[in-house]
């Protein structure tokens, strides 16, 4: 089995699945309320910093700073 | 319910997340009936509009759109305020519409879970069909309207989809009072929520379950500090009550988001299908051109450049200029035919009809720009510039969210400063407005144009280059530049903090609504209107007031009072030709008599008073006073130039005689020119970098609500423009003088 890495490690046009998200509890919900939680999806789209995500049916961008903390499985 | 005598009027709240059409719903149901304001203490715009249906007048509050109902700052508090009827001076709403994207019901229903447990009867407008369609996406309406246990429509706002059917869903809701709570929470979470509602109410009967929930979840302690008087003994229950709940495996935040999502997987469950492979929608295939680095970045620059060339060009904004012009004229020459000379002339001509008229010259260049703004932000262009941009704006301290309303401050600062109620973090909206009156506005555009023509010498750089355009790309250059100098220094000195996250959602693009963009333009244009009409109308009848007053008539046409006399006799007798002479030399008098009056104005003696201050930056008295004159709108400098100059305050940028004149002014009893290249570029920096534009103030004032920013910013910008200005006198004067 592959180690976790973080989402903005991630290839454009993979597809993997969150496997953790930490740091702090507000930022952690914060995530879970733009969608991004254990479990959930998402294919990288366009990388970099901002990158644009996929997540359900929704394209979110994010700053590599903020997604380090995103935990995801590669398997 | 009665149609002819309705019960009560019906107050429905609109929720839900950003980019799903919200705002689009409420301009197409309540049409032109609406009212927008702010609510006092925080920059969250309420948007009031109402419909009447079947004899049933409905009252709608369109709330910021929001991913959630859980509070962390005041401006997320206002929507649950409001909700709950805390919210001073507004009625408590007796429904919820929440509005849904189709293509998105995962993360959307999140938010219909938290406006279910508010127990108000609730409708689901279920928007964006058709880019659910396009995704290949079906949803069952009437399976998911019963597990909801609320109505949903399914509309398509940009269309007027549906909407019949909406209003008649809304007006039903006054059938009921409520509905029931459904708790996705599991059981102990919701015990200790009734204990913890039972000790609100020791304190305050008003207290509702719904806040103690949220108190309990609010990790980050704002809702603790705005909720209770902070007691030692309630603080500790709660974080020993979340301690107990995470030993049972329920952390508390990660609580919500779990059982929330819970509850939407089963809701969904079986009644939303979608094609085995995902469908390449044309969103996906526009984006890949327009969020690739290369292709995107020439899109944008293509885009740019033809919103600026609309807006700055003849074909449409001059003409239009040049009728409001036109229509100004017409009535200043109404006036003057029909009233005699004096004060309450001067007062129409000079202070209220070219002050007013100064302002609203600018209307079409306002209307364009918010016209072009409206358009991409409802297509979904926007947050795709927003997102090219977040790359060069993060290294400043900014997020992308900002290019918008610097972009809008190119035209005007005033509807810039209102755009930058987009950005939901305060301090980043806070720098945003505090800089935006930095970007070169059309009013600085006559200044530039009548000092680079006077003192520039007309030549080109490597016969490519036009010196003039150089100097007045320069201009706009430097109050970016001085943007992102003073972004940089308020980030790391008076508005620190940790760089919040930047999340932000591409929307689908979509073909924009036509009524739409027209409502955003009318309203955006009528309250550029009526907010720096007003003010502008009051600071110029002050301005014109301070120049014309006080005032000595027989002193200063004494001197010339032989020569009119003579001059008026010789008209007589004169042939044509020698009349035009005669008139002409009248005129020239009359100009100085008039030069002379506003020299011996309030005034001209602020311009004597502050000739020490203005020297180093090689200014005379003169431009001292035009430069005070300017400060409630910086336009007045050209027409206080013109009488200062004893040409009459008729003249405009593209003036020859006003250009000749001030090339020829000389320094009292020398022979010494008062303008040249050094002073001419001092002027224009100082303009560039000058707050002055009282209306900008104001809505600073408004949009902080406080005096303490329009304060801030007038002080610095001063500071920064007498720096500035003396710095590129002293510096050009080494090199042009020496």
């Amino acid at each position: 089995m592959l180690p976790d890495i973080p989402l903005n490690m991630v290839q454009p046009g993979s597809v993997v699945r969150i496997s953790q998200v930490v740091g702090g509890q507000d930022d952690v919900k914060r995530m879970a309320e733009m969608g991004l939680q254990t479990g959930t999806e998402v294919e990288m789209l366009q990388s970099g910093s901002p990158c644009i995500v996929r997540v359900g049916q929704a394209k979110l961008c994010f700053r590599q700073s903020d997604i380090l903390n995103i935990l995801v499985s590669t398997d | 319910m009665s149609v002819d005598a309705p019960a009560r009027t019906l107050n429905v709240a609109l929720v839900g997340n950003p980019n799903t059409g919200k705002s689009t719903l409420f301009n197409a149901l309540s049409g032109i009936r609406q009212k927008t304001g702010n609510y006092p203490g925080v920059t969250v715009e309420k948007k009031h509009g109402s419909f009447t249906h079947k004899g049933q007048k409905v009252e709608l509050i369109d709330l910021p759109g929001t991913y959630s109902l859980a509070p962390r700052s005041p401006d997320e508090m206002v929507t649950v305020d409001v909700l709950l009827g805390r919210q001073a001076n507004e009625t408590k709403p007796n429904a919820v519409m929440v509005i849904v994207d189709a293509s998105n019901l995962e993360r959307n229903l999140y938010i219909v879970s938290q406006v279910k447990e508010l127990g108000l009867p609730t409708v689901v407008a279920l928007n964006m069909g058709d880019i659910a369609r396009d995704k290949g996406i079906s949803v069952d309406v009437i399976q998911l309207s019963q597990r909801l246990g609320v109505p949903i429509v399914a509309t398509q706002a940009n269309r007027r989809g549906g909407l019949d059917q909406l209003r008649d869903t809304i007006v039903s809701l006054l059938d009921s009072d409520s509905i029931p709570v459904e708790s996705p929470f599991p059981e102990e979470f919701r015990d200790k929520v009734g204990q913890l509602h039972a000790k609100l109410q020791e304190h305050d009967e008003q207290s509702t379950r719904y806040l103690a929930e949220r108190l309990l979840l609010d990790t980050s302690g704002y809702l603790e500090k705005e909720l209770t008087s902070g007691g030692k003994e309630l603080h500790n229950w709660i974080v020993e009550s979340r301690n107990q709940l995470a030993e049972l495996g329920q952390p508390v935040p990660a609580i919500e988001a779990i059982s929330r999502y819970k509850w939407v997987q089963e809701v969904l469950d079986g009644i939303v299908t979608r094609e085995a492979t995902r469908k390449v929608t044309l969103s996906d295939r526009i984006d890949r051109i327009l969020t690739n680095r290369i292709g995107g970045t020439i899109f944008f620059i293509f885009i740019m450049t033809l919103m600026f060339q609309a807006v700055f060009s003849d074909l449409v904004a001059g003409n239009l200029m040049g009728y409001i012009e036109g229509f100004f004229e017409i009535i200043a020459g109404f006036v003057d035919a029909s009233l005699a000379d004096g004060a309450l002339k001067s007062l129409l001509i000079d202070g209220v009809i070219a002050g007013v008229g100064g302002v609203l010259v600018f209307l079409p260049q306002i209307c364009i720009l918010f016209f072009f703004i409206a358009i991409l932000e409802d297509c979904g262009y926007l947050a795709r510039a927003a997102y090219l941009m977040d790359r060069l704006f993060s290294k400043i301290g900014l997020s992308g969210k900002s290019f918008i309303p610097l972009l809008s401050s190119f035209a005007c600062a005033i509807p810039g400063i209102m755009a930058a109620r987009v950005i939901e973090n305060r301090r980043d909206r806070l720098i945003t407005i505090l800089v935006a009156p930095l970007m070169s506005c059309s009013a600085r555009m006559p200044v530039y144009v009548l000092l680079t023509a006077a003192f520039i010498p007309d030549e080109t750089i490597g016969g490519v280059l036009s010196l003039h355009t150089l100097v007045m790309l320069s201009m706009y250059l430097l109050g970016i530049l001085a943007a992102v100098g003073v972004a940089f220094v308020l980030r790391r000195t008076i508005l620190p903090g940790e760089t919040p996250p930047f999340v932000m959602e591409l929307p689908s693009y979509k073909f924009p609504s036509i009524s739409g963009v027209l409502m955003v333009m009318v309203e955006k244009g009528w309250a550029f209107v009526k907010r720096a009409g007003t003010l502008i109308f009051a600071m110029t009848v002050i301005v014109w007031a301070l120049s014309y007053f006080p005032r000595d008539e027989e002193a200063a046409t004494a001197p010339f009072a032989e020569e009119i006399a003579q001059l008026e006799t010789q008209l007589e007798s004169a042939s044509d030709e020698e009349a035009a002479q005669i008139e002409h030399r009248l005129a020239e008098i009359n100009n100085q008599i008039d030069g002379e009056l506003l020299r011996g104005s309030f005034l001209g003696m602020a311009g004597h008073w502050i000739e020490p201050v203005v020297r180093p930056l090689g200014w005379d008295w003169k431009i001292g006073s035009a430069a005070i004159a300017s400060f409630p709108a910086r336009e007045v400098i050209i027409s206080t130039m013109g009488v200062l100059y004893n040409l009459g305050g008729e003249e405009d940028e593209e003036s020859a005689p006003l250009r000749e004149t001030i090339k020829e002014a000389k320094w009292a009893g020398t022979d010494e020119n008062v303008f040249n290249i050094p002073v001419a570029l001092s002027i224009m920096v100082f303009f560039a970098l000058c707050a002055q534009c009282a209306a900008t103030l104001a809505v600073i004032k408004r949009e902080t609500n406080s005096w303490r920013w329009p304060i801030f910013t007038f002080v610095y910008m001063t500071v920064l423009a007498y720096v500035g200005a003396m710095i590129t006198y002293q510096v050009s004067a080494l090199v042009f003088l020496s």
